[in-house]
């Protein structure tokens, strides 16, 4: 298993390698760090540009050999990722960052799997009954509402209510009110900003693992190993438990291993309708400010949680199908 | 005493075409019938909607800056003084335009690229290697940071639809080709694939002919379903601004002017909203209708 897991994780390294430096080109192509000085009054003259820029390797006047040299020795040596056209450094924004989309994205991650398991639990013991078809009526509208339509549904809401109770029970920008002291208050008040956007991110995608657990435990009831275990005299509900849950259960945790990289960037319309300062609102900033090294190291980022993802639904399936042994 | 017939017994209803089969399992589905009239009734207002205001979606109308729902103009007006109707006729049909050629042209190259590349892997060692080859390149591209790519891609573009259709096609036929492949590759085993290859039928007429056909309801379903994807990746670059761009207007712009005021302009924000759920939702249904309506083996639609 440990032998596996290595060869797989030195395929990802290549592959992460890969993609970064492929962004580098392809950011350096695209995204022009000169606009950014552009707009200053009183107005810089080209060589006052380049000069700014060149101190954080970014002045398009050198070669893009030579700059991707500095760069790339900058990371293996010391870590650094560099600094945006205007001197900030990336490693600080992206620690800072990846810690806020973590509070966001796990908590919906967890919920999103527990209802939407739970859920196809429920319905797929309840095939074509009445509570079948409105989780399944609802739960197709969820999966097909737009990630913005949900969070704008959400905001809209949030202010009706708040405005009903005429005190601000959901903030519905930023993670955290600057002046807040002491252990509880603090606490409430990261929920009161947590509650909306993780009730939009878990909206839109809660649906897919429940029809997804819903086909497969179906799938599972009818086969020969839960008919033997009904006949051995357990009832359905057990047979279900204890046999068919686990293996209806393997194609759901891939899913969901798949599924974080997917929502630590998919969570960019999130983060940008409740201004939540994470990753995916990074992503936007960084491109619309032509951060040349910060959108790389967004890219780093997100090709290491796909790895991490793929390697969890390695581990993931081992674990839960006795069938399939590795290494 | 069973005497062996020698004329078939007469059919008892009488024999339909393959269409006229599907489109009976189709209306089989409630919701599917439901979700196919609502899409009808989109397409329809994009295309004849323009007709029944003198307004387009570039016209300023100074005497109405930010007036709600009237006469004069059915859905209200944006800050600019827009008439909201208007840019909903045309930003839906920029929205379905850009949805609707991606999935063209992403479904097509998949079916090529998928086939193709499952039939040179039925073949001689060569085939085998570049069956590899295009399967690596499938399985990078699925790594690429897709979205960071398109941002960039369009943002360089500065909100040219055309550059986004390519943009999207480029970073999403990757998946449809693996789909298309898997299925392919137990199709090249099959006898009237090996028989065609044993005449000295040429390659690219076997894909064309023999193995494409074979997997068309494949192809109808992904189709429709990638329309919904798309619509909700374009509306989602454009609502963070990087897709189409002012003075282009799609579903995904009017969503980011209507959240800019969307307490004291409702209407700026549910016109946009309404139009993009009804569209995903209605084309989705109409793709789960037609997977159960062309899969035979679904019990789904009923008995045909």
């Amino acid at each position: 298993m440990l032998r596996y897991l290595l060869r797989r994780g030195a395929g990802w390294v290549a592959m992460i390698v890969v993609a970064t430096n492929l962004t580098y080109l392809l950011a350096n192509s695209f995204l022009d760090p000169r606009v950014n000085y552009l707009q200053l009054r009183p107005p810089r003259s080209d060589e006052e540009i380049s000069r700014s820029l060149a101190q954080y390797n970014l002045d398009p006047g050198t070669p893009l050999l030579q700059r991707w040299w500095t760069w790339i020795t900058g990371i293996l040596t010391r870590w650094d990722w560099g600094s945006s056209p205007v001197g900030d450094s990336v490693n600080e924004q992206v620690a800072f960052r990846v810690v806020m989309s973590g509070q966001l994205v796990f908590g919906a991650l967890v919920l999103s799997v527990l209802i939407g398991v739970a859920l196809g639990v429920y319905s797929a013991q309840r095939r074509h009954r009445p509570a079948d078809r409105v989780a399944q009526f609802v739960s197709v509208i969820a999966l097909n509402t737009p990630v913005a339509v949900a969070g704008l549904v959400v905001v809209v809401a949030a202010i009706t209510i708040n405005q009903a109770v005429g005190q601000t029970l959901f903030y519905v920008a930023g993670a955290q009110t600057p002046g807040v002291t002491g252990f509880w208050p603090v606490v409430l008040d990261r929920v009161q900003h947590l509650v909306l956007p993780t009730i939009s991110l878990l909206f839109t995608s809660y649906a897919g693992y429940h029809m997804l657990q819903r086909a497969m435990l179906l799938d599972v009831v009818g086969s020969d190993y839960v008919r033997t275990a009904r006949a051995k005299g357990l009832t359905r509900g057990q047979a279900i438990r204890t046999h068919g849950l686990r293996s209806s259960l393997i194609p759901v945790a891939t899913q969901v291993a798949f599924a974080i990289p997917a929502l630590f960037t998919g969570a960019v319309l999130t983060e940008k309708i409740f201004s939540w300062q994470g990753m995916g609102d990074y992503l936007i900033r960084t491109i619309s400010e032509n951060d040349v090294h910060g959108v790389v190291a967004t890219a780093a980022f997100a090709a290491l949680a796909t790895a991490v993802g793929a390697i969890l639904a390695d581990v993931a399936v081992v674990a839960l199908d006795p069938r399939v042994r590795v290494g | 005493m069973n005497v062996p017939s020698t004329t078939p017994a007469a059919p008892t209803a009488p024999r339909r075409g393959r269409l006229a089969l599907v489109w009976r399992r189709f209306r089989r589905g409630r919701a599917a019938v439901a979700g196919l009239v609502v899409f009808a009734a989109l397409v329809l207002f994009t295309l004849l909607g323009g007709l029944l205001t003198p307004y387009t979606h570039t016209a300023v109308d100074f005497t109405a800056l930010t007036q709600g729902p009237s006469m004069e103009h059915p859905f209200g007006t944006t800050a600019g003084g827009n008439d909201v109707y208007a840019q909903a006729v045309h930003g839906l049909q920029r929205s379905l335009v850009i949805a609707v050629t991606v999935s063209l042209l992403t479904t097509a190259i998949g079916a090529v690229v998928g086939s193709g590349a499952a039939y040179l892997g039925g073949g001689r060692a060569w085939g085998r290697r570049g069956e590899r080859a295009v399967l690596g390149v499938v399985h990078f591209l699925m790594v690429v940071p897709a979205f960071l790519i398109l941002s960039l891609a369009s943002q360089w573009g500065s909100g040219d639809y055309r550059v986004l259709i390519v943009a999207l096609t480029a970073l999403s036929w990757m998946t449809g080709a693996r789909l298309v492949w898997t299925v392919a590759t137990t199709l090249r085993e099959r006898e009237y694939v090996l028989a065609a290859r044993f005449m000295g039928v040429p390659g690219p007429a076997i894909v064309l002919r023999h193995l494409i056909p074979n997997i068309g309801s494949l192809l109808i379903v992904s189709f429709t379903l990638t329309v919904v994807a798309v619509v909700q990746a374009e509306t989602a670059l454009s609502f963070i601004g990087f897709g189409v761009q002012v003075p282009d207007v799609s579903l995904g712009t009017m969503l980011a002017d209507g959240s800019a005021s969307m307490t004291t302009a409702p209407w700026l924000l549910t016109v946009p909203a309404t139009l993009l759920l009804l569209t995903t939702v209605s084309l989705a249904l109409v793709g789960d209708g037609l997977r159960d309506a062309l899969d035979p083996t679904s019990q789904a639609g009923g008995r045909a």
